[in-house]
């Protein structure tokens, strides 16, 4: 039983990695990547974010805050913050393009 | 995979579904620490804090819009009336002319080569006429090839070059006549 389950895991994890290098191969995921940044600065989700990222840093101290602080203390509000719109816009490109080229 | 032929769409589309939203969920990772990146760097380039500068230093900043003054408020043509003393030949030169006659005065720049070549041919002719009357039969033989060199006073680059063009031209048909 575990062997199945690991020959299934590795199967998936294969065609997500296929996947992938085809999205960055034909230059999908660098035109996802921009049109997921002009939806955020649009819909004010950088000026929030920064916003955000002063009182960590007030809080930290200018001179001592880190690459890490920021990660940290931003990344989760930053996912949590992504309106829904953006994310449905997002994924209707993602999956038309799966559609398209996943071999299944 | 151990599935029934009917719930293989439905399980596919359910992976793809999840492919879908793992590939979402590291784009916004990206644009996450794209922007950690971008706050980190001007934080510690100093300039994160500079749009909560209050009115009252603004003012310092504003673009200056006064005669004979630039855009910063500093004055512009300040140096058009000094004189400037030649390191080289020691002359008091204005401000505005100092840098073409550094040129000619170092001999560095494009044209002091040129103007110093004329001025050897030149030299050299009127030099040499007295001296070309003695030596006639050699100045006869030497300029059969280079035509009009001796009654021109500037020898053009151009007229070298067709010289050893021709020079050249007649050692080929030398070779292919003697084969």
């Amino acid at each position: 039983m575990d062997h199945t389950v690991s020959k299934i895991m590795s199967k998936d994890y294969q065609m997500k990695a296929a996947i992938n290098q085809k999205l960055i191969e034909m230059g999908e995921r660098e035109r996802l990547k921009e049109l997921l940044r002009a939806k955020l600065v649009e819909s004010g989700w950088k000026d929030q974010l920064k916003a955000h990222c002063k009182d960590v840093i007030r809080e930290k101290g200018l001179e001592h805050v880190t690459v890490e602080d920021l990660v940290t203390e931003v990344t989760p509000k930053g996912r949590a913050l992504v309106p829904d719109s953006v994310k449905k816009e997002l994924l209707q490109r993602i999956r038309a393009f799966l559609a398209q080229h996943a071999a299944l | 995979m151990k599935m029934e032929e009917g719930s293989v769409s439905s399980l596919d589309n359910s992976k793809l579904e999840g492919m879908a939203q793992d590939i979402l969920s590291e784009l916004v990772e990206d644009a996450c620490l794209g922007l950690c990146f971008e706050v980190h760097r001007a934080v510690k380039q100093g300039y994160f804090f500079l749009d909560d500068t209050d009115q009252e230093s603004m003012r310092d900043f504003e673009i200056v819009d006064q005669p004979g003054l630039d855009v910063f408020g500093q004055v512009y043509n300040q140096w058009k009336n000094k004189e400037c003393v030649c390191p080289n030949c020691s002359r008091s030169i204005a401000a505005s002319r100092f840098a073409p006659h550094l040129e000619k005065c170092l001999g560095m720049g494009r044209n002091s080569s040129r103007i110093a070549n004329r001025r050897i041919v030149t030299g050299n002719n009127t030099n040499n006429k007295s001296e070309s009357d003695q030596e006639d039969n050699d100045d006869v033989n030497d300029n059969d090839w280079s035509y009009g060199a001796e009654k021109k006073a500037k020898k053009r680059k151009s007229d070298k070059v067709n010289i050893l063009l021709t020079l050249c031209c007649c050692y080929c048909y030398f070779f292919y006549f003697n084969e």
